[in-house]
């Protein structure tokens, strides 16, 4: 336990080090907010923006440092510590939850406060839709960082994943300003199921689908990931 | 007490025998050398007693267990520095430390350790910006940070000026005193001469000759560790 609380305290504080983790995850997401300041329905762009900040933190960011940490051998060093493999993954996906919540209490924070919208009608129900939404993130990360030969290629392909992604999925702009064939392949993105169950939840009226659409990509994306990942 | 036991220890990378029968055993409180030049084996050596790789064929014994099947449990009492191995760029020295003692169940202060290894002066100073010989001192800090019985370092001056290389013989002669069992993997003689009790030659994942260094310079009518070694090598040809 010391050791996971060491360790993903230490990851945290990396991450926080990098400046444009900080921006796209923390600044970003809240400087959208601002200039669609003018827009009447500012409560169905900040679910899709907490999915984007998601995405930004486990499809980008992730599969760059756990590859570099593979090229680097600082997993190979880690295994020569009586630290577990698993303890190393969890407190990975610890400090990249942590820099989400941080990002999201910023964008919810400056969205209810400062532009009035209305606070999310399920709270529980948003909460479980953001940390499965994460998961589900963290998963194609891992997948990510398993297929990239270098960090990077692995940041490379978390960006070419993250970026029509989001666009698509409606994170970074509502599906509803999509036009019309784009919108469908938005259909079949992991990251718009995770939209969907953020949207639903934050409105007021979450169905069980998404939620379960996402958590089957978890498995699924685990799995995977559990199958590839290579340390060294 | 032995501490370590290998032997007939084999290990292949496809057609290439890295290690081709290699026995040795090292008692509590020596100093072992592992000598040979490149691709002789040491380093896959290293990592079969570091449970990092599984043997092909052979029995590797440290501390009485098998570091393939208990690896954790035997790094609570091992401390390991590897030829490569990095830290995170952005990671402080300081933190690093404090990290590394975390992940051990009864560690060494990890204050001290940075003080005995003179990394005070740079212990806000973040991995990415060290120099290459204080990224080594550092790196043989974290082998040490968790109060290990038995220390494998490989390739410990590489990367050291002259002062820090007489500065770090001097700490493992500290190790030494204090009754640490260490095994030093080197291409230097002189460090080997200077520090180890015994020394094994390897050579193409064989062990050529062992013994002191003394021994092994008498065994082959020269006057240093460095002219047997010489010699040894010629044999092979």
């Amino acid at each position: 336990m010391r050791a996971f609380a060491h360790l993903s305290a230490s990851e945290l504080r990396l991450l926080s080090r990098d400046p444009a983790t900080l921006f796209f995850m923390v600044a970003f997401p809240a400087m959208l907010l601002l200039l669609n300041g003018s827009n009447d329905h500012l409560e169905v762009f900040v679910p899709g923006y907490l999915a984007m900040v998601l995405a930004i933190g486990g499809i980008s960011t992730l599969p760059g440092v756990m590859a570099g940490y593979r090229e680097r051998k600082v997993l190979r060093r880690l295994a020569t510590t009586p630290v577990s493999p698993f303890v190393l993954l969890t407190a990975q996906i610890a400090a990249q939850l942590a820099m989400a919540l941080a990002g999201a209490a910023v964008l919810v924070g400056v969205a209810v406060i400062g532009f009035g919208v209305a606070p999310p009608a399920h709270p529980a129900a948003l909460a479980l839709a953001f940390l499965l939404c994460a998961l589900m993130c963290y998963a194609i990360g891992f997948v990510l960082a398993a297929l990239a030969p270098r960090a990077r290629t692995a940041d490379m392909m978390g960006l070419l994943v993250m970026f029509p992604m989001i666009f698509l999925a409606g994170a970074a702009i509502p599906r509803e300003g999509v036009p019309g064939e784009l919108r469908e392949i938005g259909a079949y993105l992991p990251l718009t199921q995770g939209v969907t169950a953020l949207r639903e939840s934050w409105l007021g009226q979450p169905t069980p689908m998404p939620f379960l659409l996402v958590s089957a990509i978890i498995v699924l994306g685990t799995a995977i990931a559990v199958a590839l990942f290579r340390w060294e | 007490m032995t501490v370590i036991e290998v032997k007939d220890l084999h290990k292949a990378y496809g057609h290439n025998h890295a290690v081709d029968g290699v026995s040795f055993a090292v008692g509590k409180g020596e100093t072992f050398g592992l000598l040979g030049p490149n691709g002789a084996g040491k380093t896959t050596t290293v990592e079969c007693l570091s449970g990092l790789r599984r043997p092909d064929s052979g029995t590797v014994r440290v501390l009485g267990q098998d570091p393939a099947r208990r690896r954790r449990a035997l790094a609570q009492r091992v401390g390991v520095q590897l030829q490569e191995g990095e830290l995170p760029d952005r990671l402080k020295v300081a933190e690093a430390m404090r990290l590394f003692a975390a992940l051990y169940e009864r560690p060494d202060d990890w204050r001290a350790v940075l003080r005995r290894w003179d990394l005070g002066p740079i212990a806000a100073k973040a991995y990415g910006d060290l120099s290459g010989g204080q990224k080594q001192r550092l790196k043989l800090a974290l082998a040490l940070v968790g109060g290990p019985e038995l220390v494998v370092l490989d390739e410990l001056t590489t990367g050291l000026d002259p002062v820090a290389r007489r500065e770090t013989w001097t700490l493992i002669g500290d190790l030494k005193a204090a009754g640490t069992t260490v095994v030093l993997v080197s291409h230097y003689l002189d460090e080997a001469e200077e520090l180890c009790d015994r020394v094994a030659v390897l050579r193409k994942g064989r062990i050529v000759a062992h013994g002191s260094p003394r021994e092994l310079a008498g065994r082959t009518g020269t006057a240093s560790l460095e002219e047997a070694y010489l010699a040894l090598a010629e044999e092979g040809r």
